[in-house]
């Protein structure tokens, strides 16, 4: 029997909401600073009223909302999956106001790409706007990869008990410290240290590449956000080709690498035991799913003709690989090269790798390694039952953080969310042809590339593609964020608001 | 005798969904009004004068796998010394246009990044550069920015006098050069190797018009922000 929520239930998440609103209002103050400090008044205005809306809804829901009332998990579900939703209107309201969008939808995509780091974009004339407006991208994505819920818990909570359920609903499901809130915080404190690190490696490798200071450093911290946070925004329309540079590249790459990495392997790298990295079942299924996916790729290049020596392979082939596995997005190419200039099975070979993406509890989006390689075990393990007499008991294991059995559950989950990620990404696809504009290449690329928030382009997603296929890819962004649980809670929510029965 | 538990009431929920979605509304409503009464500035005069003739077919035809060498021959054909090549026939189709000598024109933008013996630039040749200017002082949405990036070596890139960007659209440059689609000294990258540069419109410096009405709004919201965040504290205390 479905119970109708009460108005105390939408008390709550209007509360937590509220909270999430007042995250984002902080960052439209950093931003509205640094359009303060570039004399950007018309970028200062509308981050003022992007932050000023932020904080009276967010300052309003906490005097008139709180509540005694236990944050449940289906609360917690519903809050987190509204806050990406609100969060993304919210944070359009700037890229509104600037101009550069051509309706709401557009900006509104933005804001979703923006925090789920996914990286697709739509917005026109990128190469004149606004410092201050492009720096507020990339700090989304910034926002979005340490995950909104993480700001807040960092930000503003008190204590760890009730708001764990948000933690999980944001698809986080690894605690790497005895409580939420030190988790949250240990994560904070690794992008800090990256933020600062990375920069500083970003910013040399752009002097050397022959960038006054200034302008080195600007793109220095926008470069950070986007591969840290594996975003795929640019502070250019050519991405990372515009750098020409492979110092610049390679300091990409391994922000990519870092920024895909769980933070239950960042935990370890900190504590110095790589044992426990190399043993992991998500470094394994990637490690070997990237060499095998590196082989096609140079295989479909050079028999294409694209590329005929190493180096393009390398800054061409496996940065674009590696940009789909970490879920990154960046390019350092144009992306209708990608269908008119690399042949077949190199794309392939890329919607493989996006698809598949990076770690779970990290930035990265995708299935995840860690569910590939529970399904491959799993299937391993039927063929061995297969193999060995009935009265056998086939165990089968797996390293993640420690030895775990595989159990029936496991598996199952694994192979749900799997099945549920080629339904979203199929479906993307076939409404992309229902247009009749595009074909089955390039609707399947960037239909995954949108459900698994890797904002690798071949094209098709631009300012003035077609509104439903915008609000589609609005939709696959922010259902493979919350890896779709989340998004069914809310639904369900709904469902019980409309038609469940008053509780006595 | 035992009585029952006297049903606990629940508040309606209706008008708390309804207030969230009028709030939601009135955002979208007052954003996009600020955005109708946005000051404009007349991009006329963005137009760039003199402009040789696109020598291609006004739509590219995207190349697909194992194009053939008759197609080739027919996409590139009608290139000749006197007419120019576009950034969108060269990514429909690099291989048909790989080691041609070609005539291009766009903007410079962003940064002149320098090297030992030149510069590598990106030359953007969309609408924003030749046709209408840079978005800010006008709503003339025409898609994303689109170049070529550009090597120019010692000798050329010193007649530039400023690249775009915020608020300015900068040179506007004719190029004359050779395009590789696999250029070895970019790693593989598309990009033309010009051996002949000529400014064909200076810089011009297009200032976004500051918006009044949205300043005020920004005040005025930015009050109500301050006021609510300290009425939120004090009850918190209480």
């Amino acid at each position: 029997m479905l119970l109708r929520p009460g108005a105390d239930d939408l008390r709550l998440i209007g509360y937590y909401l509220g909270k999430v609103l007042l995250g984002l209002g902080i960052v439209q103050v950093v931003a509205a600073l640094v359009a303060f400090g570039l004399r950007e008044w018309n970028s200062l205005s509308s981050f003022v009223i992007g932050a000023a809306l932020c904080g009276i809804v967010g300052g309003a829901s906490e005097a008139k909302l709180a509540s005694r009332q236990q944050l449940t998990w289906a609360h917690g579900m519903v809050t987190v999956a509204l806050a990406w939703l609100v969060g993304a209107v919210f944070a359009a309201v700037p890229f509104h106001l600037s101009g550069h969008y051509e309706d709401w939808l557009s900006a509104v995509f933005e804001g979703m790409s923006a925090l789920t780091t996914t990286g697709l974009s739509v917005i026109s004339d990128l190469d004149h706007t606004t410092l201050s407006m492009d720096f507020y991208r990339h700090l989304l994505h910034f926002a979005g990869g340490q995950g909104i819920i993480i700001v807040v818990l960092s930000l503003f909570a008190a204590g760890g008990g009730r708001i764990g359920t948000l933690y999980v609903a944001e698809a986080r499901d690894e605690r790497i410290l005895p409580n939420f809130i030190r988790t949250a915080r240990f994560i904070f404190r690794v992008a800090m240290v990256f933020l600062v690190a990375g920069t500083a490696a970003l910013f040399l490798a752009l002097l050397v590449a022959g960038f006054a200071p200034g302008r080195a450093f600007y793109h220095a911290i926008n470069l950070f956000f986007a591969a840290f946070d594996t975003g795929g925004f640019a502070p250019m329309q050519a991405s990372v080709a515009y750098y020409h540079s492979f110092a610049v590249e390679a300091v990409v790459m391994v922000l990519f690498l870092a920024g895909s990495l769980t933070f239950g392997l960042h935990f370890a790298l900190w504590n110095g035991d790589w044992r426990l990295v190399t043993r992991h079942i998500e470094t394994r299924t990637l490690a070997l799913s990237t060499s095998l996916l590196f082989a096609v790729v140079c295989f479909g290049l050079v028999r294409s003709g694209a590329y005929d020596s190493f180096e393009p392979l390398i800054r061409k082939g496996f940065f674009t690989l590696l940009s789909a596995v970490s879920s990154a997005g960046a390019q350092v190419k144009n992306g209708e090269t990608f269908l008119s200039d690399w042949g077949a099975l190199a794309p392939a070979a890329i919607v493989a790798a996006m698809a598949i993406g990076g770690m779970a509890s990290s930035t990265a989006g995708g299935i995840k390694a860690l569910r590939v390689g529970i399904a491959a075990k799993t299937l391993i393990h039927d063929v061995r039952k297969l193999l060995n007499p009935e009265s056998a008991v086939v165990v089968t294991t797996y390293f993640a953080g420690k030895r775990h059995i595989l159990r029936d559950q496991t598996a199952r989950a694994a192979t749900s969310v799997l099945l549920l990620f080629i339904v979203t990404y199929l479906i993307g696809a076939m409404v992309g042809l229902t247009y009749g504009t595009y074909d089955i290449t390039q609707t399947l690329f960037e239909s995954v590339s949108a459900a698994s928030n890797i904002g690798l382009s071949i094209g098709v997603t631009d300012p003035a593609m077609p509104r439903g296929l915008m609000a589609v890819y609005l939709v696959q962004m922010w259902l493979g964020r919350l890896e779709f649980v989340a998004v069914f809670a809310l639904i369900g929510y709904a469902i019980s608001l409309a038609r469940g029965r008053v509780s006595a | 005798m035992t009585t029952s538990p006297r049903p606990r009431r629940r508040r309606p929920t209706r008008w708390t969904l309804v207030a969230a979605v009028g709030l939601l509304a009135l955002v979208l409503a007052g954003t996009e009004l600020l955005l109708r009464v946005k000051p404009l500035t007349d991009t006329a005069a963005m137009v760039v004068q003199d402009l040789p003739p696109v020598g291609l077919e006004p739509e590219p035809t995207r190349c697909r796998r194992d194009v053939d060498a008759a197609t080739l021959e027919r996409l590139r054909e009608p290139l000749t010394a006197d007419t120019r090549i576009t950034s969108a026939h060269v990514y429909a189709c690099p291989i048909a246009f790989d080691g041609r000598r070609v005539t291009f024109v766009g903007e410079v933008i962003g940064d002149l990044i320098e090297r030992r013996d030149g510069v590598w630039v990106q030359v953007n040749d969309d609408d924003y550069a030749l046709a209408v200017g840079p978005m800010g002082g006008h709503r003339n949405h025409r898609g994303f920015n689109q170049g070529l990036a550009v090597w120019l070596p010692d000798g050329l890139h010193e007649r530039i006098e400023a690249v775009g960007g915020p608020g300015r659209r900068g040179d506007v440059v004719l190029l004359q050069g050779v395009l590789l689609r696999n250029d070895p000294d970019d790693g593989g990258g598309i990009t033309l190797r010009a051996d002949h540069l000529e400014v064909i419109a200076p810089t011009v410096e297009v200032p976004e018009p500051f918006h009044p009405v949205q300043a005020v709004t920004a005040a005025v919201l930015a009050v109500l922000a301050v006021g609510t965040l300290a009425w939120s504290r004090r009850v918190q205390r209480r």
